[in-house]
């Protein structure tokens, strides 16, 4: 029964999305209020229907109904609850379905908050998204369906894959990921709607800078969660491989922050509309490829699917939706461009122009990388690698270069500046960037590179708390007070500025404790019997013995280590193996003990009987990157939230939409 | 008796050897901390052929723990980083470089970001020297009616904030 | 219309698309083997159970066929009964297990209850494997008469495959 009402749903929206995509672009091309209705309607029943599929196949996980397929796949009577909840998306099919429900929701969302607004871009951008979806929904119904049914239902299932398991971020980072990935959908959605009206107007660019920016706090986030839960569960100290699934999800994510920056500058000046309609296009054609890159079975990746016959459908909706958008852009392009002009280019707008040469340049780097080896086997049939070493050599010096950016854009002044001007805001955070540079030095610091990143990093730093409390600054010189001007300057009127910098803020720590915690990093390799205890990095780790704990889905031999310092206990640190009954080798989770300037971690490299294998690693700072990582996210979201300006005022209807413009 | 016949048994046990591959070591042999920074190093080079895409010195699996012992044994024996890359590479081909050579097509992937680089460059400095002079168009011809106007306070704070 | 913006997208979708089209079906785990047509490198290991040495080099003259697996590899387990009948169908031919990363013990129960027709060596670093360029278990290589490596094979054999690349060797 439950399959079937599944497969149901999916077929209606299979037909509501075709629809409603059809009824939406007529509406566009006739300019038909009437017909905008009909395409909302859709829409939000295109929602509906999604939403309803996904509670449809998580009543199946979690009533064990295992005549469904892909319960019978991923789900086990023998894993906890919340396991069986996140199986949705452990596989490729409910991955899919769980892309779907985020799609619809995003949808629904997006055209209710524009339901009286924009009206000439609307049908068109919902169009698109139904296309998208009407896109997803035939993956769910035809080569991806999870509502397949079983003929000899077995009695339980294997549950998803136990690296799956091994973790709570499971809960988390991949609905971030989807939240980050699925909404690219929303923002080119209405770049293809500007480019179909064959204009951008200025009150346009709130909701297309902020559809933008949502997905972009989450991808950030997911990122992060992702690098975080390597670290927490592979074993190597290390959060960031170049994967080609982790490339993925950083590519739309390096092109959506150059169109967040480019979308500045259309912004002030009228300019690089073409441009960032471009980059937004990318952002989303980008996440498409991602998804082709993970399911495919084409890269070899340790967070890939497993193989299926998704690829070449994916592949080829990837390459319609490229054609449409090249096509597109190039028949409309111009008509966007330039109404503007800028003063000079050394100024902030100029520096706009190099921070973008810079993210492309790296999305490039990243994507070809990332890609090349597929080259090199089409073109002569030879097999190479592509991994690591290059990207730390390639990416290094494009990153220092962004920080350099990060500290030099924004204290030059907006149009034209005076040498002396120039001069003024340029040299004082120099001070800075010596300091930490001199600080780094003294504390052991050697490699170049890493001495680079805290000279620029303490420049960037300098500049960035200048600029976010300039504002609050010239208020108090003007006689007001400082908690009203504080909290005018930074969270309602110059909220979005000062978002806008708790990012720069964030995003200058994160290079720093990239670049701290990968090159001061030390790790040691070592046999202990119990009892025995060895001395690394100021910490001396004791082996104190193993115990054996068993859960239902898994038995797992936990090793005692007292860490003690100088001869003071310090903590116990416990990393563990675990051996899943469908697994034949066992998955060690490793301990860490993260401290504000550094993090110990000792992972299991084997054990036997007495004797304990351990790998122990002294990270410093590396801690920083996850909460810096939050910290840009938060600006994010500081500014994108909508406040209206009258919020403690009475309004007897609605208040006047000038005001909510002009704000956000 | 025994003994001795197990240490026959042993003796008589031969592996293939790096020498055979790549001849004499060329460098000096490494002991202490500076052989275990050498291993790390090299063994993030090299591509685990059982993992998916990780380094031999990234990966928690035995192939890789042989890999990357040898590659110790090596150093110590007084190899020189060329000469372990290439005797790993006359077994498995380039694929297990993680770092690729410059030869042949293979270079084309240190090249071209370069060259994106240098273009871009130059697209940029063409673009900014277009917007300097371009005329400002009067007024947009084609901006809808729904233009907010602009809130004239934030206007002064931009531009008080702008000058400073 | 802009025929630069045209050119330059067309380009790069056709370039996409053609990468990403030629790499379907493949399998991202494959490793061509550079070994192919070369000498196979030279090894002398300890049979189990007998304790017997055994060198590749005495063994020219017939062609070898010598597989990799262990006791922890699942298509180990469908691939052995095909290598057993076949080994014992040509006696022409000389086959060779090599066993790295396992224990003797669970090598001679393994063998004990699914039989042996031929040498099981034991890898004990993993230093042949290594050589051979084995990327994963079962992987199995084919030697002519002349001590040439001539065919790898990844993954279960059976008796159609292995007589197929056997005919390299053959030549």
């Amino acid at each position: 029964m439950t399959p079937i009402l599944g497969r149901f749903i999916i077929l209606a929206s299979v037909l509501v999305a075709t629809t409603g995509a059809f009824i939406a672009y007529a509406a566009g091309a006739k300019r038909s209020p009437e017909g905008l209705r009909w395409s909302q309607r859709f829409a939000y029943a295109f929602a509906a229907l999604m939403i309803a599929a996904t509670g449809v196949m998580e009543y199946a996980l979690i009533t064990h109904d295992f005549s469904v397929q892909y319960v019978a796949h991923v789900g086990s009577t023998q894993v906890p609850l919340w396991v069986t909840i996140v199986s949705l998306w452990s596989s490729l099919e409910g991955s899919i379905l769980f892309w779907g429900f985020i799609l619809g929701i995003y949808i629904a969302v997006t055209t209710w908050i524009n339901r009286n607004d924009h009206q000439e871009y609307m049908p068109y951008a919902i169009g698109t998204w139904l296309s998208c979806g009407a896109f997803f929904s035939f993956l769910i119904a035809g080569p991806a369906n999870p509502f397949l049914t079983v003929a000899n239902p077995p009695l339980d299932g294997p549950g998803p894959n136990p690296l799956l398991q091994n973790h709570l971020l499971m809960i988390i980072h991949p609905p971030m990921l989807y939240l980050g990935y699925v909404g690219m959908t929303i923002p080119f959605g209405f770049a293809i709607a500007a480019l179909l009206r064959g204009r951008l107007g200025q009150s346009f660019l709130r909701p297309l800078r902020a559809s933008l920016l949502l997905p972009w706090v989450f991808l950030t986030i997911a990122i992060m969660l992702g690098g975080w839960w390597a670290y927490e569960v592979l074993g190597w100290g290390g959060y960031w491989a170049w994967d080609p699934v982790e490339n993925a999800s950083l590519l739309p994510w390096l092109t959506a922050t150059a169109a967040l920056h480019s979308a500045i500058v259309m912004e002030r000046r009228g300019v690089l509309k073409g441009w960032t309609v471009t980059l937004i296009q990318a952002s989303f054609l980008l996440t498409i490829l991602g998804t082709f890159m993970t399911r495919s079975g084409v890269f070899n990746s340790v967070h890939s699917f497993t193989q299926s016959s998704i690829g070449p459908t994916i592949l080829i909706f990837l390459a319609a939706v490229l054609l449409f958008s090249v096509a597109l852009l190039s028949f409309r392009i111009d008509s966007l461009e330039a109404e503007g002009q800028l003063d000079s280019a050394v100024s902030r707008e100029g520096m706009f122009l190099v921070n973008n040469l810079f993210f492309v340049v790296l999305t490039f780097t990243v994507l070809i990388g990332t890609c090349f080896p597929l080259v090199v086997e089409a073109v002569k049939g030879k097999q190479m690698s592509v991994g690591r070493p290059y990207f730390d050599a390639m990416v290094v010096p494009i990153g220092t270069a962004l920080l350099f950016l990060l500290g030099v854009g924004p204290a030059l002044p907006w149009g034209r500046a005076s040498r002396k001007e120039m001069q003024r805001a340029l040299l004082p955070p120099f001070i800075t960037g010596a300091v930490v540079l001199v600080i780094g030095y003294v504390l052991g610091v050697r490699n170049p590179w890493t001495l680079i990143t805290l000279l620029f990093g303490g420049y960037a730093a300098h500049v960035t708390l200048a600029q976010m409390w300039l504002p609050l600054r010239q208020r108090m010189k003007r006689g007001d007070s400082f908690g009203p001007a504080l909290i005018d300057t930074q969270l309602r009127r110059g909220r979005r500025r000062f978002g806008g910098y708790v990012v720069h803020a964030g995003a200058v720590i994160v290079f720093v404790a990239i670049a701290v915690s990968s090159t001061m990093r030390t790790q040691q390799e070592v046999t202990l019997t119990r009892g025995q205890s060895t001395t690394f990095a100021g910490y001396t780790v004791t082996f104190t013995g193993t115990e054996e704990r068993a859960e239902p889905n898994r038995q797992s031999t936990i090793a005692h280590f007292n860490i003690s310092k100088d001869g003071k206990p310090v903590t116990t640190m416990e990393p563990r193996m675990n051996q899943y009954a469908t697994m034949r080798e066992p998955i060690g989770t490793p301990a860490v003990h993260s401290t504000i300037t550094r993090d110990y971690y000792i992972s299991i490299m084997n054990l036997q009987g007495d004797q304990a294998g351990v790998l122990i690693i002294n990270m410093p700072m590396v801690g920083w990157i996850w909460f810096a990582v939050l910290m840009m996210g938060v600006g994010g979201l500081i500014a994108l939230i909508p406040m209206r300006r009258r919020t403690y005022v009475v309004v007897p209807e609605r208040a006047p939409e000038i005001d909510s413009e002009v704000v956000a | 008796m025994i003994a001795t016949l197990f240490l026959l048994a042993f003796m008589q046990i031969k592996v293939p050897d790096a020498a055979q591959f790549v001849g004499a070591p060329q460098g000096t042999p490494l002991t202490g901390p500076q052989l275990e920074r050498r291993t790390m190093e090299i063994s993030s080079e090299l591509r685990c052929p059982v993992c998916q895409g990780l380094a031999i010195g990234d990966s928690p699996s035995i192939m890789a723990a042989n890999m990357k012992a040898q590659v110790r044994e090596l150093l110590e024996r007084g190899y020189t980083e060329a000469q372990i890359l290439s005797y790993f590479e006359k077994s498995y081909g380039q694929f297990v470089l993680l770092k690729p050579k410059f030869q042949g097509v293979n270079a084309l992937v240190w090249i071209l970001p370069i060259l994106a680089l240098a273009g871009g460059f130059l697209l940029v400095v063409t673009k900014a020297k277009k917007l300097e002079t371009a005329p400002v168009k009067s007024a947009a011809p084609n901006e809808p009616v729904d233009e907010p106007t602009d809130d004239l306070y934030l206007a002064r704070v931009r531009e008080m904030v702008d000058k400073q | 219309m802009n025929k630069t913006v045209l050119i330059i997208g067309v380009v790069i979708v056709a370039v996409i698309v053609f990468v990403l089209f030629g790499g379907l079906g493949k399998d991202p785990q494959h490793i061509d083997s550079p070994l192919i047509g070369k000498p196979a490198p030279p090894f002398a290991l300890k049979a189990v159970g007998t304790g017997q040495t055994i060198d590749l080099e005495s063994l020219r003259g017939k062609p070898v066929i010598v597989n990799f697996w262990a006791t922890w590899c699942v298509p180990c387990y469908e691939e052995h009964p095909t290598l057993v009948a076949n080994a014992r169908n040509l006696p022409n031919v000389q086959f060779v297990g090599v066993v790295f990363n396992d224990t003797e013990d669970k090598i001679l129960r393994f063998l004990a209850e699914r039989g042996a027709a031929y040498p099981t060596l034991i890898d004990a670093n993993g230093k042949t494997a290594i050589a051979y360029g084995v990327g994963g278990v079962p992987e199995t290589y084919f030697i002519n008469p002349a001590g040439k490596i001539v065919a790898k094979f990844e993954g279960p054999l059976s008796t159609e495959l292995l007589e197929e690349n056997l005919a390299k060797a053959m030549k």
